[in-house]
């Protein structure tokens, strides 16, 4: 399950720094910042390097470092050309599979209806825990 | 080191640095540096944005949501060098071929249990070259030594040795025996260097093969997107 869990993440974090970057550039930590926002996501700030290393190896993003006034230089990413054709692609797709979750999720489930009007609480701590 | 922190939080970031920096030996240095240099500024930032009062508790925390360095190295480096760089674990490595090798064929992966199978083998041709190898010196350099001390005090090995005569003179006999058993020790010596050489070739292969298998794996294993359309 961990693992599914990490499969799917990598793919939509790729995804969102993909987006993040579109808008402008960032260095790493504010990447993160940007993605997380006000939510307390539990995100492991270090996996988003691994996929900025792929990304500079894959020519989606081109990087550079700038002098911070405070503290160490920044590493900057903006995203190339080919970065931007990507993240098109890749949103378009991403819109496609969340609208299949979405009808996934809101067709009629049988096993609550069956199950329902016997146990209404059981099946209700049984969809949580699936979910 | 003057990494911009002072105190208990230096050292501490000086630690989690280098212990990156250990986990990326195997790729360039130039990009070992930057990535060293990459999370160095993202403790700093996260260091700074935090409002906790404790400093200690602070850096922790920073780290702590930055992940092991394993997150950040993960999946960075040539998968040939995380898999087959890691000399030190080369018993691990073994144990688990041979487990592979084993069980993978009952549990269906029979391309990887006849893979694992080839490389143990290649690995045992390899070991038994190399026996050979050392043998064939030790042999040639012992009976040389023991000729030579045959050649300058005939009689103090004499009750032990009987060699065949090649030629009636005796001395030119031994002398006969000593460039035998050196050119024994010269085969072996040869067959050292073509070792290295031998080395080269299977190690290069085999990274090839590698490199081969995890691109097909990987497009086995995430077939294209069909248009959903």
């Amino acid at each position: 399950m961990e693992n599914k869990i990490t499969q799917l993440r990598k793919g939509i974090l790729e995804l969102a720094i993909l987006g993040c970057l579109s808008k402008e550039r960032h260095y790493g930590y504010s990447l993160v910042k940007t993605i997380s926002g006000d939510t307390e996501i539990d995100l492991t700030e270090g996996t988003i390097y691994p996929i900025l290393g792929r990304l500079a190896k894959e020519g989606l993003v081109q990087t550079e470092w700038v002098e911070s006034s405070q503290g160490p230089p920044r590493k900057y990413y903006t995203l190339t050309l080919k970065g931007e054709e990507s993240f098109r692609v890749l949103e378009q797709e991403f819109r496609k599979l969340a609208a299949i979750v979405a009808n996934a999720q809101s067709a009629p489930d049988r096993r609550a209806r069956d199950a329902g009007d016997a146990h209404p609480v059981l099946s209700v701590t049984k969809e949580t825990n699936n979910g | 080191m003057a990494n911009g922190f002072s105190g208990p939080v230096a050292q501490i970031v000086d630690n989690y640095l280098e212990r990156l920096k250990k986990g990326l030996k195997g790729i360039a240095v130039k990009d070992q540096d930057e990535l060293v240099k990459e999370i160095h500024s993202h403790i700093y930032e996260s260091f700074r944005g935090d409002p906790t009062e404790d400093e200690v508790a602070r850096i922790l925390k920073v780290l702590d949501k930055l992940g092991e360095p394993a997150t950040v190295i993960s999946a960075r480096m040539p998968e040939v060098m995380v898999t087959l760089g890691k000399k030190k674990k080369l018993p691990f490595l073994i144990l688990a071929g041979l487990l592979i090798a084993i069980f993978a064929l009952p549990l269906g992966t029979s391309a990887l249990g006849v893979a694992v199978g080839l490389i143990i083998g290649v690995l045992a041709l390899v070991l038994s070259f190399y026996i050979v190898a050392f043998a064939l010196i030790l042999t040639g350099w012992l009976s040389a030594v023991i000729m030579t001390i045959r050649l300058f005090s005939p009689e103090f090995l004499e009750p032990y040795m009987d060699i065949y005569p090649l030629v009636p003179d005796p001395t030119f006999n031994t002398v006969i025996y000593i460039l035998g058993a050196l050119l024994i020790a010269a085969i072996g010596l040869g067959m050292l260097w073509l070792g290295t050489r031998m080395m080269r070739g299977i190690r290069f292969v085999f990274r090839l093969l590698f490199e081969k298998l995890r691109s097909w794996r990987k497009k086995s294993a995430a077939p294209a997107p069909s248009p959903a359309s």
